[in-house]
């Protein structure tokens, strides 16, 4: 077999692998998830009817969505009615393309990095997918010649623009700790030492004030609670999805979950020393499977914390939300990019 | 007529994008499909500088401009809520006349400089070498040494112009 043929392979396995385990296994999973869980909290059963526990319910609710009819309203920019889901939901699943999550695997004679493009411009790549899919939302909610639509559209524009920055800066911050902007680079890095002596060298411990900021924003950049503002059912219906039925508004569902995911698998990747654990050196075929087993471990506590945080906060106002933006997150992101300069200049991390 | 080869097929295909999208944001006439279509653009001349191996320039143009500029232009736009244009009357027949001439005129100048520009040479190029894209802090080393006063000058004009908006909205409240 040429090098050029098994390199493709390799590729395309991988990328079978990230998104049957993504799109298979994760997403129908955290839909049940996330509805048994709101049930929990809210003190009721939540679906237990469709299998056990209510396993099938998601299988059941896509399927409706498949049988449902496709409605586009009258006087609806039709052409942009028409792409706008898929304009949010194609960069939340090249996402993952840059997330390293494993080590790597030494299989047929050939390293395997577990990572589908270790690309140099890491961060970048994520960051400017993002704030692609944004357009997704705002033309949904413009195509749509609702008032309602436009306004949650409008709002999404406004939002992600104020958080990004906060995030971005955030970013920064551990790019300069690590020196690089490739995401394998950054795990590598935060699984090469330990801070102050007795904590693993994980970006959250010595940029706490980032790893807040960047959390937070990403709840915002993904439009769940407590900044779901686009959407906002209480007073715009359904904000930019207002007008979308069937496997339209599905696509909408599938993207917001799917970005979810994807920030999880970033903070974890950014703050949390991604596949790492102290203590843990792994080799061989079993070692890049605890890798990824320990990735796994910690993106999901994430998807957790995004659910739990759901149906525990109520829902900021608008002002609110820019004055955090704006007036809180950015000079503290700053701050922080200032101390850790300072601690990078130091030595200390 | 050089070989057809993959990079030429990309070449053409994401210059005739960038190229087709740029006549269509002029054209167009809401303005919600014409920032749309300097979207298209950009990707395309993004594209472009994947080509020229510079993915840093790719990933920045897709994420300050069309993830962060065009949003906002957008964003005015849907504030402002701006409906198709229409045809106006010619009230300014002056300045039509003078900014087709000069957009000819420098549409002349390119097209004299395209042409009289040296032929590279087939193979492999030499010379000097520009920072390759792994080499990012290589190239920031440059912004901060050899660079640095145009980085600061150019610094220095966009706080003029944020201040210089600041003023002017101000000034529209009073």
């Amino acid at each position: 077999m040429s090098p050029a043929l098994a390199t493709a392979l390799e590729g395309a396995a991988k990328i079978a692998f990230v998104w049957g385990v993504v799109l298979g296994a994760v997403l129908p999973n955290l839909i049940w998830v996330e509805r048994r869980m709101a049930g929990l909290i809210q003190d009721r059963p939540g679906p237990n009817r469709v299998g056990p526990f209510g396993l099938l319910q998601a299988i059941a609710d896509i399927l409706k969505m498949f049988m449902k009819e496709d409605v586009v309203p009258m006087y609806a920019d039709r052409l942009l009615h028409t792409i706008a889901p898929l304009i949010l939901l194609v960069p939340a699943m090249t996402t993952f393309a840059v997330i390293p999550f494993g080590s790597s695997i030494h299989l047929f004679g050939r390293d395997i990095p577990l990572v589908i493009a270790d690309v140099n411009i890491g961060i970048l790549y994520v960051f400017a997918l993002t704030s692609i899919g944004i357009y997704g939302l705002v033309l949904a909610g413009w195509a749509s010649n609702n008032k309602f639509a436009l306004m949650g559209g409008l709002r999404s524009s406004a939002q992600v623009i104020s958080y990004e920055l906060a995030m971005g800066i955030a970013a920064i911050s551990v790019l300069l700790a690590a020196g690089s902007l490739r995401l394998t680079k950054v795990v590598e890095y935060q699984a090469s030492g330990t801070f102050l002596g007795f904590l693993p060298l994980w970006n959250c411990f010595p940029q706490a004030l980032g790893c807040m900021i960047f959390v937070v924003s990403a709840f915002a950049e993904t439009n769940r609670l407590p900044f779901d503002l686009p959407e906002a059912e209480a007073e715009l219906v359904a904000g930019y999805h207002t007008e979308y039925s069937a496997f339209r508004f599905g696509m909408f569902f599938m993207a917001e979950y799917l970005n979810l995911i994807a920030a999880s698998a970033m903070m974890a990747t950014l703050y949390f020393g991604g596949w790492s654990l102290p203590g843990l050196h792994p080799t061989g075929i079993l070692g890049g499977v605890i890798s990824i087993a320990v990735f796994a471990a910690k993106t999901g506590f994430f998807i957790f914390l995004f659910v739990w945080v759901r149906w525990t906060l109520p829902r900021f106002r608008f002002d609110q939300l820019m004055n955090l933006g704006w007036k809180v997150f950015l000079p503290l992101s700053l701050l922080n990019l200032i101390v850790t300069g300072a601690l990078v200049l130091w030595g200390v991390v | 007529m050089p070989a057809l080869s993959g990079e030429l097929v990309v070449f053409g295909f994401a210059s005739f994008l960038a190229l087709a999208f740029a006549l269509l944001m002029v054209v167009q006439k809401t303005p919600v499909r014409s920032v749309l279509s300097l979207v298209v653009t950009f990707f395309g001349l993004s594209v472009l500088a994947i080509l020229l191996a510079a993915p840093f320039i790719a990933a920045l143009q897709i994420f300050v401009y069309a993830g962060a500029i065009l949003v906002l232009f957008l964003f005015v736009i849907m504030l402002l809520n701006l409906k198709e244009e229409t045809a106006d009357k010619d009230d300014r027949p002056v300045q039509r006349t003078l900014g087709l001439l000069v957009a000819l005129a420098l549409g002349g100048l390119l097209a004299g400089a395209t042409l009289r520009a040296p032929v590279p040479p087939r193979g492999p190029l030499t010379g000097p070498r520009i920072p390759m894209p792994d080499e990012i802090p290589a190239l920031g080393r440059l912004l901060f040494s050899d660079y640095l006063f145009a980085f600061e000058v150019l610094s220095l004009l966009l706080l003029v112009a944020a201040v210089g908006a600041l003023l002017l909205s101000k000034r529209r409240f009073e």
